[in-house]
């Protein structure tokens, strides 16, 4: 018995050092977020000493970061419909009904999930300025859709496959189509994940880089991501408001993610492709 | 007329074309935005395309991958492509199977210790490239005024701007960022594991470390891989965190083949060369996903047969 409570007491040793680790970097953003212009610079401790919203206000007056932030919002909230409707669509077909070709398509799926976006920004953003989408939230959109897509189909083809065919079956002997069977039975059963694919879809966007920095260039155009890192090289200095931004652009997924932790955890899961 | 199109809809749903219906706009998307750009960089790379020389006569043929194999600069990459991968999946997974196995029994604060061990995963990469970005500065960082603490007079270190340490720092961050991946997976695999099996060797006398290295790695051993190689493929795609926070630098010390492909395109604006090394990226990551489908996605009948 004192065997296992010593244990666990190394235990709880463990995970508190562990998780101190693990939290430091984001305590420390919200301290030098919340201090004085100059607080990293000047004081020797690890607490906040005194608090100030100027960084903030710095950061929406004198920055457009509102700005960015609305333009991550209707990117991000478009992608995620977008590619929700879709790949709802096509992962049920997939799940749904066996046809020729259905592997294969599920694997070059899987596939376009896993290639490097580097390898095929430069095509891309050629395609884009064709389309005439370069420097527009329409482009950005659909250059997100592409990295939310395939794992939304992968995972939305698993909760249709959990849904016994009986119930469908039955409302197609009542006379249903095929297609009101799917919209009245299976749709709404599904609909759990498919809020937790909403979220992933959302988070995906709203993290995104590279496509976002490649595909417009006027700063009125950028997401909150791109003008995030902005500030690295216009005010490498200015710890304060850079740890400002960092938190405004971060807060909205850690409160998503503490609300919503089951749905959160469960994307992530099915994002290993059972 | 309602009766007419819902026998329309109706004919068209049991038809044999609705389920390449239903799948048709979200491979339509992926096709005009994924594929088809990836077949113009493989047309690019066979070509001559340079933006500040347009009228340079361009030749077709296999030169651009001649350049590519003989170019010490784009194998070096590849080389700190494997070290960033292997550094990020290791620590990742040390990191999230020792989380993993503090948590996975029942105890007092285990969902506020789940949490934790997940957060980092929220933040996004460009806020913790930031953030780790000012906890590195060489006067005024945390890190080196917690280092002054630990061990006064080891002086600062220059963590992103020396040679030496600009790697390894950023491959800190990239598993402070991603080790919750591993966690959630190991954690959920431990889950998994039959609590009788436990049971019957501390009957037996097993101590803790027994039980773990009898039972907890075989049994986790399929987990663990298919985890390390989803890790693997994110960790060589990684773009963000060295981008915005070294570029490559110090003078290339950290410019893996995804930042050297980026750079080569928007810097040099040789296109061709840039789509060529792209290709390199791409059949490189084939090799890593190959693996994966191998171990992760088998048909459903072979379910259970890696256990």
């Amino acid at each position: 018995m004192s065997r296992s409570q010593g244990l666990s007491v190394v235990r709880a040793c463990i995970l508190t050092i562990l998780g101190i680790i693990v939290l430091f970097p984001i305590y420390w953003m919200f301290v030098l977020a919340l201090s004085p212009l100059g607080f990293s610079r000047s004081v020797g401790g690890f607490l906040p000493i005194e608090w100030t919203f100027d960084n903030f206000v710095f950061l929406f007056v004198d920055r457009p970061m509102g700005r960015w932030m609305l333009n991550s919002v209707i990117v991000a909230l478009a992608t995620s419909f977008l590619s929700l409707v879709l790949s709802t669509s096509a992962g049920y077909a997939l799940s749904r009904l066996k046809f020729p070709g259905n592997r294969v398509l599920l694997l070059a799926v899987l596939m376009t999930q896993m290639l490097p976006s580097t390898a095929i920004v430069v095509p891309m953003y050629a395609m884009l300025r064709d389309l005439g989408l370069l420097d527009s939230l329409p482009g950005i959109t659909l250059a997100h859709m592409t990295l939310v897509i395939p794992l939304a189909i992968w995972m939305i083809r698993g909760f249709f496959d959990g849904i016994p065919l009986e119930l469908e079956k039955a409302a197609r002997i009542d006379g249903c189509s095929r297609l009101s069977a799917f919209w009245h039975i299976s749709l709404p059963l599904a609909a759990p994940g498919l809020t937790a694919i909403f979220i992933y879809g959302f988070v995906t966007s709203w993290h995104e880089f590279l496509f976002a920095r490649t595909f417009a260039s006027p700063q009125e155009l950028w997401t909150a991501a791109v003008g995030l890192a902005s500030f690295k090289g216009e005010y490498f200095s200015l710890f304060e408001p850079q740890m400002a931004a960092a938190a405004v652009f971060a807060l909205p997924v850690i409160v998503v993610f503490i609300v919503l932790q089951r749905q959160f955890v469960a994307g992530g899961l099915a994002g290993g492709v059972k | 007329m309602q009766g007419s199109s819902r026998r329309v809809w109706n004919s068209l749903s049991d038809g044999p074309s609705f389920p390449y219906l239903m799948v048709l706009p979200a491979i339509a998307v992926l096709g005009l935005i994924v594929a088809w750009p990836l077949l113009n960089a493989l047309w690019l790379s066979l070509h001559d395309v340079i933006l500040t020389r347009p009228n340079r006569p361009s030749r077709f043929g296999l030169h651009n991958y001649q350049r590519m194999l003989t170019d010490k600069d784009v194998w070096a990459a590849v080389w700190k492509s494997i070290i960033y991968m292997t550094g990020t999946v290791v620590g990742s997974m040390v990191v999230g199977t020792i989380a993993a196995l503090l948590t996975r029994g029942v105890f007092f604060g285990r969902s506020l210790a789940r949490l934790v061990f997940i957060l980092p995963w929220t933040i996004p990469a460009v806020a913790a490239a930031l953030i780790w970005g000012v906890m590195y500065d060489v006067n005024f960082g945390v890190l080196n005024r917690l280092l002054g603490l630990v061990a006064p007079g080891a002086g600062n270190v220059e963590w992103l701007l020396s040679r030496t340490t600009a790697m390894p720092s950023l491959i800190a961050i990239q598993v402070w960022n991603e080790f919750p991946i591993a966690y959630i997976f190991l954690l959920a695999g431990l889950q998994t594991i039959d609590q009788d099996l436990y049971k019957a060797a501390r009957i037996d006398g097993a101590t803790p470390f027994q039980q773990f290295l009898h039972i907890t790695v075989p049994q986790m051993r399929y987990v663990a891989a298919v985890t390390a190689i989803l890790l693997s493929i994110f960790s060589f795609k990684s773009f963000t965190i060295i981008y915005v926070l070294t570029g490559g630098g110090p003078s290339g010390r950290t410019e893996t083949l995804i930042i050297q492909t980026y750079i080569e395109a928007f810097r040099t604006y040789n296109f061709s060369y840039s789509a060529t090394l792209s290709i390199l990226s791409v059949v490189l990551s084939l090799v890593l996903v190959a693996v994966y489908i191998r171990l992760a996605v088998r048909p459903e009948t072979a379910d259970g047969d890696a256990h």
